[in-house]
């Protein structure tokens, strides 16, 4: 897996309909780096991380996460983790037990995993016996954020992390993603904030750098 | 603060939506729905006095009291879940927060479900009369009933109203319905094992009925001047969540989408509960344990299937058939009530890529619970209909533990089917265009249930050989285990079929 570098994308090409939205897009994210991009709405941020992600078929050009194409195995699934896409929470299940449920579905004892600790350090404590759909957007955001960094991955793709954050926020999730980054991890993500990019120890990039042409 | 007055409003919209719609297109809707109507009614009018007016009385008297129990509980329960006073979607959002009148705003609601539950409580007391009444010249006891059941039906809503605008004695009031319910039901089945329950020889005496019914209509004259009274008090949100409610049912009778009612009862549900935290079972695998803890933490529901498991004992008297079809629905259903993870998995994969396991071991790991659910429903209800000698001796709490799969398998695969397609053809039949979307969805998951014809054999000829118990057995599981292999995959996440 190392061999590789963590994301390879070349020549990509996504349109809606007659719009072109991505136009000859090439990335590479090495393995244990991590890369932010940045760029005005609309851009197409959102649309690269879902072709990264394996959510969306782009019209042209090469994907490759760790060396092979990004799909819907469990193998991929395994090692990539993404926020790309809002999850449906499970009916009748608290906070704490979606951590729990994610942390022992990958072979975790929740306790050494730190799900309690997670949840502290997001903010969370005070509503692990919340079900996620009474908790606001941004607890909802942080706990997205939680869980996806106690589960074991070797990639993380984010849209957008600090949103409905507030500034502490902000500064906790950027050191735990720089943290993630120095141990080893990769690390993509579309953001509007450059200090948090830079926080989070990813390299600022932008869509336009990224295109061989402009849509 | 000023109070605009509602009627010029209403007239206003009234006529801008007119104004919208094509020339006729009210009066056509009309014509529509009493066509259909009249269709329907001579189609079915045999089928319709047999339930409201048999030739002959064919309940006894416990019955007859066990209906009355079950048709005014649900009655009054249906009021409550739905409302019982709601607005549309567009009144709750301009009219709800306008300077209007509450009371006038919700008057024509009010009248609107008077006028159903008056409707329905008269039917049932007229078809509680047609079963279980003498056959004899009894035209002013039949309307003085009919008149008394709708002025019941009457009284239910305004109990009902008032509960909306009250306190928490609303929430008591629906648990005593509910044990009033469970306790008609209780009743008919108490009723159904009965070998010469006592009959209903002679109407009651117009003198004991009028003066009845004379203070029934005394009540609601009371109640309904104190309710509208009140009326302007009824807090936004329980009307917000009424008209929620009204517009979820449209949206459901429109799509043919039963799915959007029962994500909104299964929120409003979790959204009520006060939960803790509880590590899930660390000796079973991780969705097994989640299922199971989901299925704990509705123990009311588990003691509505248990009661359930008694509801078979009702068709004793009916064709072999039709019991064993009963039967295999009673899996079915006792399956769903733990498959509501494998619907969120479904609709949206997200949290199963996180978990990041294959189709094959989530639905395997899924299998579990309803299964289990399943094969004690089918063991308790068949072992019942033996010992009340529905069905001639032999280990038929074994053969009702072989259906566990087949439940299992059918309540997976019906959770699994997503929303109704209604892009597939319609069918073109003597009777009008088939909308065809609606009709797949519907079979898909009882179909499973084609996996249990050895034991529908077994019921409906009453006798259970070893051959049939062996043959249910394996091709339970056997079926259970192609349905896994055939629809998921160890090479992908996604759940949908």
């Amino acid at each position: 897996m190392v061999d590789h570098p963590a994301v390879e994308v070349d020549g990509l090409h996504v349109g809606y309909g007659s719009t072109p939205v991505l136009v000859g897009v090439s990335l590479t994210v090495p393995a244990g780096g991590g890369v932010c991009v940045v760029g005005e709405n609309g851009i197409g941020k959102s649309t690269l991380l879902r072709c990264v992600s394996g959510l969306q078929q782009p019209d042209e050009g090469t994907i490759q996460v760790f060396g092979g194409d990004p799909g819907a195995t469990p193998e991929f699934w395994r090692a990539v983790v993404t926020t790309v896409e809002p999850p449906t929470w499970y009916p009748g299940l608290t906070a704490r037990e979606h951590a729990e449920l994610v942390c022992r579905a990958h072979g975790q004892d929740p306790s050494s995993a730190g799900v309690d600790e997670a949840l502290e350090r997001f903010g969370l404590a005070g509503h692990a016996d919340a079900i996620p759909p009474q908790l606001s957007s941004g607890q909802k955001q942080r706990l997205v954020l939680a869980i996806a960094l106690l589960r074991p991955s070797s990639l993380l793709i984010l849209d957008e992390p600090e949103q409905r954050l507030d500034r502490e926020g902000r500064a906790d999730v950027a050191g735990l993603l720089a943290d993630y980054v120095a141990g080893g991890g990769s690390l993509l993500m579309a953001s509007h904030d450059d200090a948090f990019a830079l926080a989070s120890g990813a390299e600022v990039t932008t869509m336009e750098s990224l295109s061989a042409g402009t849509p | 603060m000023t109070v605009v007055p509602l009627s010029p409003v209403r007239r206003w919209i009234s006529r801008t939506q007119s104004s919208h719609r094509e020339r006729g297109a009210t009066l056509n809707s009309l014509y529509i729905g009493a066509l259909t109507i009249a269709i329907i009614g001579g189609m079915l009018h045999r089928q319709v006095a047999a339930i409201f007016w048999p030739s002959a009385p064919d309940a006894s008297a416990l019955t007859a009291g066990s209906l009355v129990a079950v048709c005014y509980g649900l009655l009054y329960l249906a009021l409550r879940r739905f409302g019982p006073l709601a607005l549309s979607r567009a009144a709750a959002s301009w009219l709800l927060t306008a300077p209007v009148s509450r009371r006038r705003l919700l008057l024509p609601s009010l009248r609107l479900t008077g006028i159903a539950a008056a409707l329905l409580g008269g039917l049932a007391a007229l078809a509680i009369a047609g079963h279980a009444a003498p056959r004899s010249e009894a035209g002013d006891e039949v309307a003085l009933l009919v008149t008394g059941g709708a002025l019941v039906g009457l009284v239910l809503l305004l109990v009902a109203t008032a509960a909306q605008a009250g306190g928490r004695w609303g929430d008591a009031l629906d648990r005593l319905a509910g044990l009033v319910f469970a306790a008609g039901l209780a009743g008919l089945v108490t009723a159904a094992t009965l070998d010469r329950p006592a009959v209903i020889t002679q109407w009651p005496p117009i003198s004991a009925l009028l003066p009845v019914v004379g203070a029934v209509a005394l009540v609601v004259i009371v109640a309904l001047a104190l309710v509208i009274r009140g009326l302007a008090a009824t807090p936004s949100d329980r009307v917000l969540d009424a008209s929620r409610t009204a517009g979820t049912l449209f949206d459901t009778a429109f799509g043919m989408e039963p799915s959007f009612l029962t994500d909104m009862i299964e929120r409003r549900f979790w959204a009520r509960r006060r939960l803790r935290s509880t590590p899930l079972f660390p000796r079973l695998p991780v969705l097994v344990a989640q299922d199971l803890l989901l299925t704990l933490r509705r123990r009311t529901r588990l003691l509505w299937l248990l009661l359930t498991a008694a509801l078979p004992v009702l068709l004793g008297g009916a064709p072999g058939w039709v019991l064993g079809a009963a039967v295999l629905a009673g899996c079915l259903i006792a399956g769903l009530t733990a498959s509501g993870n494998v619907k969120t998995d479904a609709g949206n994969p997200v949290l199963l890529r996180l978990l990041g396991l294959s189709s094959r071991q989530a639905v395997l790991q899924r299998l579990w619970v309803p299964g289990v659910l399943a094969g004690l429903w089918a063991a308790i209800a068949l072992t019942t209909l033996d010992l009340l000698g529905d069905l001639a001796a032999g280990p038929w709490w074994a053969l009702g533990l072989t259906l566990g799969p087949v439940g299992a398998a059918a309540a997976v695969h019906r959770a699994r089917v997503g929303f109704v397609r209604n892009e597939l053809l319609p069918l073109d039949t003597p009777m009008g265009t088939l909308s065809t979307g609606p009709l797949v969805n519907a079979v898909m998951g009882p179909d499973m249930l084609l996996l249990g014809i050895p034991a529908w054999i077994a019921i409906g000829s009453g006798e259970l050989t070893p051959t049939l118990l062996l043959l249910q057995a394996i091709i339970g599981v056997g079926g259970a285990r192609i349905y896994l292999s055939g629809t998921t995959g160890d090479d992908r996440t996604e759940l949908s079929n």
